[in-house]
């Protein structure tokens, strides 16, 4: 103890003993205070990464130019008006070198190639994260007042879909979120506003439940409330995970509340064809193929496979959920039952509609539903299902007789990619990052707690991945980018063409499928311009009887058995409204040619353009599927239009596969009369 | 050597560019000594003359000197820290952690900053209760005391206005916090919130009615009352010392416990 004491006693003499001395050590140790911190920034991160890049690239054949290239010290991408500081590209160096594609490791890799520069646009805008940040945990991790981790890579399309709002190619995922928003009912409950103010709509078409007891039972109702996907495995409803007694008293609140409508099988009880003939059902195996029922409608197969497209409902089980009556009421005429059905109206004869509705009978599964056993409902239970509906929000989706739509009925996520990680409750053991939240919620709504009424999606993961991308492009600096880089939504007009035409279509739901004037579905060619471009003879024909033109599709135009005068109204209509300014049929090379110019223009197909890799002239030597088959174009297309088309193809359909081959007048003119003299049915003009 | 270096000293201090600006000269008499401390304007708010042991490190363990030490730190680093330092909503933020990222040295001085903030209000309370203790607090030093108390409130008042400005959540809620506290205060206690912070709510206003106070206001009343608290002290007899007391004040005070025991 005591020489401890006398030990520090001299320490201090040496050290402190007279004041010089203790100025001088004082001093000293400031100096060495003040060195640390540049010493400090000689060791920080992005310095030491600036030299493994320097070292990286010196070994490699064009690394002069690349250390020219390089510049020392801190970088920075400056834009006041996006808000972005971007310091990122002080480590990550070879984001634009193009020699560094081999390389794998960050943070050297080079950045896939994008339609935007670095410089223009910084890192964060799409990728989040600090950009001022000059270490990479704060660059990257960074969680403080209101910070957010960088986004996730899978969920790097959310980037792009800040300021485009609109379906582009390089982003499928965000593409498919953005129509599963709008198709799967979300945008019914939870209000998507995008940037620029308009709200994102729905594409569903829910069933009105006003006249539901029309349709189905409510035995039917309550097996369907316990579990859609049970029913048909591609059902877009939700499962509400209700109890036995709720599905039953929301199903007796339906049966009860449902009120017959005018035209109702029950009302106006609609004559059964098929009374006293029983039909083949193999003929109505091949009417359900002839009427391309499955371009709408799938059905699962032997093998589990469901097959068919998803515009319509599923119909594997569909005997078990129609009453008869109803099915050939519907069969007859589905905008009876509902106006607004994207169905078509098929003027099937009665014979056919018995056929298709015993063929569609047969698809009952006797084991659906078998055990359900519902006894008569009290009033108690009737009004319970009421308020069940209601709390379940159900009339979000489903017009109900008796409830209304419920406005709000849950929250707002027009900004809910920037949600604060601090205003979120996550749950125990989730990683705190927005896409983590916004994935498990949509997954399992119910985990975050009981009073979540959010109901059970039957999502796969890659469609779960993608809502989850269209979600995250909902951000709060979405709203601040300036207007000029905002890409709007390609939202339908509505575009409805007027006349005895216009109600036709509408009863034929040909927007279902075709676009016109910026509405419709993209199933089947764009007819805006159709006047223009085929011939009347062969309009008449094919909506008499639709034949194949694009061999690679499976879905394809059904026959609506439309009467002549029917036919006549809508394909004057179609060549006199559906017209381009752009084809001149003036200019244009006649429909017949010299034979000379004839053989000149084949030669152009076969050699020069190499036509046939995508389409066919000739079935026997051709293999073109891509294109549509060109055998009978001669009497399909115009020569105008055929002309134009040759010249700029993307100046009449945008977007489409046939490139634009730059054709010389002369070219284009021999092309077209080639292609004006294939008109038979027997490949009469490939052959000359 | 040494006589070689005093004598260039000695002839610095006497050429007349010296002389013009330190009147007092060259020379080691007490007179020169004294005219030095009394003729600059910075010291002579001290005694021209103290005793060895009032200067002594025990009699007061140097707390006030120490204290004004990390105030000088406080306003060197803070002025360097104003150059950097916008004070506006989108900005205050960005300029903290710019501060980390980019400037050089910045870190260092926003935690020189920040730890002298710290030191100088722990030093302060040592230095008030070094004072209690010593009970240096009494006649005629109680008006010394009172500035002293003002001091400390000053100091409170430029650490809790620092708190705001790097504008990040703890400095939002705690300002929110404290700012509501003033509420309480009853029949003037919204308007004085509402006076604080220049709104309802802590925002833009707050934010530069804090960086005001921080920066201009609230430093310049401590320096009048630094200046004014020093001048007290040789005023009111210099830096207390027990021993230096007069006899008779000593008597007067009452015996201390520990004699009574004896």
């Amino acid at each position: 103890m005591q020489s401890i004491r006398k030990y520090i006693s001299s320490a201090w003499q040496a050290l402190f003993g007279d004041p010089v001395r203790a100025f001088g050590v004082v001093s000293l140790v400031l100096l060495l205070a003040l060195a640390v911190t540049p010493t400090k920034e000689h060791f920080s991160q992005w310095h030491s990464y600036q030299r493994k890049y320097l070292s990286l690239i010196r070994d490699r054949g064009d690394a002069v130019s690349m250390r020219r290239r390089f510049e020392p010290g801190i970088h920075q991408i400056w834009m006041p008006e996006l808000g972005v500081v971007d310091r990122c590209t002080t480590c990550h160096l070879g984001l634009s070198e193009a020699s560094l594609a081999d390389e794998h490791q960050q943070p050297f890799r080079k950045h896939p190639a994008i339609p935007h520069s670095v410089d223009g646009f910084g890192c964060v805008i799409c990728h989040g994260g600090q950009g001022a940040a000059t270490t990479v945990s704060e660059a990257h991790h960074s969680e403080r007042d209101g910070e957010a981790p960088i986004l996730p890579t899978r969920y790097i399309e959310a980037g792009c879909g800040q300021c485009h709002q609109n379906a582009m190619a390089g982003t499928p995922q965000l593409n498919l979120g953005r129509t599963m928003l709008a198709r799967y009912g979300c945008v019914r409950c939870h209000a998507v506003t995008r940037p620029d103010g308009t709200k994102m709509m729905p594409t569903d078409h829910p069933p009105s439940l006003v006249h539901v007891a029309d349709k189905t039972t409510r035995e039917w109702i309550y097996s369907w409330l316990k579990d859609p996907q049970a029913y048909a495995a591609t059902a877009t409803m939700p499962n509400y995970k209700l109890t036995d007694q709720d599905a039953s008293d929301i199903s007796a609140y339906l049966i009860s509340s449902s009120k017959p409508q005018p035209g109702d099988t029950s009302a106006a009880s609609v004559k059964n064809a098929s009374a006293g003939s029983a039909t083949n059902p193999a003929d109505g195996a091949s009417l359900y193929g002839q009427s391309f029922c499955s371009s709408c409608h799938a059905v699962q197969n032997a093998a589990g496979n469901v097959v068919g497209g998803d515009v319509g409902p599923e119909l594997t089980r569909i005997g078990n959920k129609v009453k008869p009556e109803w099915l050939n009421a519907w069969l007859n005429n589905p905008r009876i039952y509902d106006a607004t059905t994207p169905m078509p109206h098929y003027r099937f004869t009665p014979r056919q509609i018995a056929t298709l509705a015993d063929y569609l009978h047969s698809k009952t599964d006797a084991d659906y539903g078998a055990n359900v056993q519902l006894a008569a409902a009290t009033p108690q239970q009737i009004a319970r299902g009421r308020r069940l509906i209601i709390d379940g929000g159900c009339a979000a989706c489903h017009e109900i007789n008796g409830v209304q739509t419920p406005q709000n009925f849950a929250p707002d996520l027009s900004t809910i990619g920037s949600k604060p990680l601090a205003q979120i409750a996550f749950l125990p053991g989730m990683e705190h990052t927005v896409s983590t939240y916004i994935v498990s919620k949509i997954r399992q709504p119910r985990a975050f707690g009981g009073a979540v009424k959010m109901p059970q999606f039957a999502l796969s993961n890659a469609q779960t991945d993608a809502l989850t991308t269209a979600l995250l492009a909902q951000t709060g600096r979405s709203r601040t980018i300036p207007d000029t880089l905002r890409v709007a939504a390609a939202e339908d007009t509505n575009y409805q063409p007027a006349g005895h035409a216009g109600k036709l279509m509408t009863e034929l739901a040909c927007f279902s499928c075709h676009r016109i004037n910026g509405r419709g579905g993209d199933m089947a060619p764009d007819l805006t311009y159709e006047g223009s471009s085929v011939q009347r003879q062969w309009l008449t024909d094919f909506l008499k009887n639709p034949n194949t033109l694009r061999p690679s599709l499976i879905r394809r135009m059904p026959r609506f058995n439309l009467s002549d005068s029917d036919n006549k109204e809508l394909t004057d209509f179609m060549l006199a409204v559906y017209q381009t300014s752009a084809v001149d049929p003036d200019t244009a090379p006649s429909a017949t040619n010299p034979p000379q110019v004839v053989e000149q223009g084949r030669q152009l197909f076969y050699s020069k353009f190499a036509c046939q890799s995508c389409h066919i002239v000739d079935t026997k030597t051709d293999k073109g599927y891509i294109g549509p088959t060109l055998t009978q174009v001669g009497s399909r297309l115009t020569p105008a239009w055929t002309y134009a088309w040759l010249k700029n193809p993307q100046a009449l359909r945008p977007g489409t596969a046939e490139p634009n081959q730059k054709m010389s007048d002369e070219d284009a003119r021999a092309l077209t009369a080639f292609l004006m003299s294939l008109k038979g049915t027997s490949g009469k003009g490939a052959k000359q | 050597m040494t006589t070689k270096t005093d004598q260039i000293i000695e002839q610095v201090r006497g050429s007349r560019v010296w002389r013009s600006v330190f009147r007092s000269g060259s020379g080691n008499s007490t007179l020169h000594r004294a005219l030095a401390i009394q003729q600059n304007v910075f010291l002579h708010l001290f005694s021209t003359k103290v005793r060895k042991r009032m200067v002594s490190f025990s009699s007061t363990w140097y707390l006030g000197t120490l204290t004004l030490g990390t105030f000088l730190i406080l306003v060197v680093t803070g002025i360097l820290l104003m150059l950097y330092y916008h004070p506006s909503v989108p900005q205050a933020y960005a300029d903290m952690k710019d501060l980390q990222f980019v400037v050089s040295s910045g870190l260092f001085l926003r935690n020189l900053h920040r730890w002298s903030a710290q030191l100088m209000v722990f030093l302060v309370f040592a230095h008030m209760f070094k004072v209690f203790y010593r009970g240096a607090y009494r006649t005629p030093r109680e008006f010394n005391w009172v500035i002293g108390i003002v001091l400390l409130l000053i100091t409170l008042l430029l650490s809790y206005t620092g708190y705001l400005l790097p504008w990040d959540q703890l400095a939002f809620w705690a300002i929110t916090v404290g700012s509501n506290i003033s509420s309480a205060v009853p029949i003037v206690g919204s308007k004085i919130h509402f006076l604080l912070l220049g709104g309802n709510q802590v925002n833009a206003n707050a934010l530069l009615r804090f960086y005001v106070l921080h920066c201009v206001v609230l430093p310049l009343t401590a320096i009048v009352f630094i200046a004014i608290h020093f001048w007290r002290i040789r005023k009111d007899g210099g830096l207390y010392v027990q021993q230096s007391e007069p006899r008779a004040q000593a008597a007067a005070a009452p015996p201390l416990p520990a004699k009574e025991t004896k």
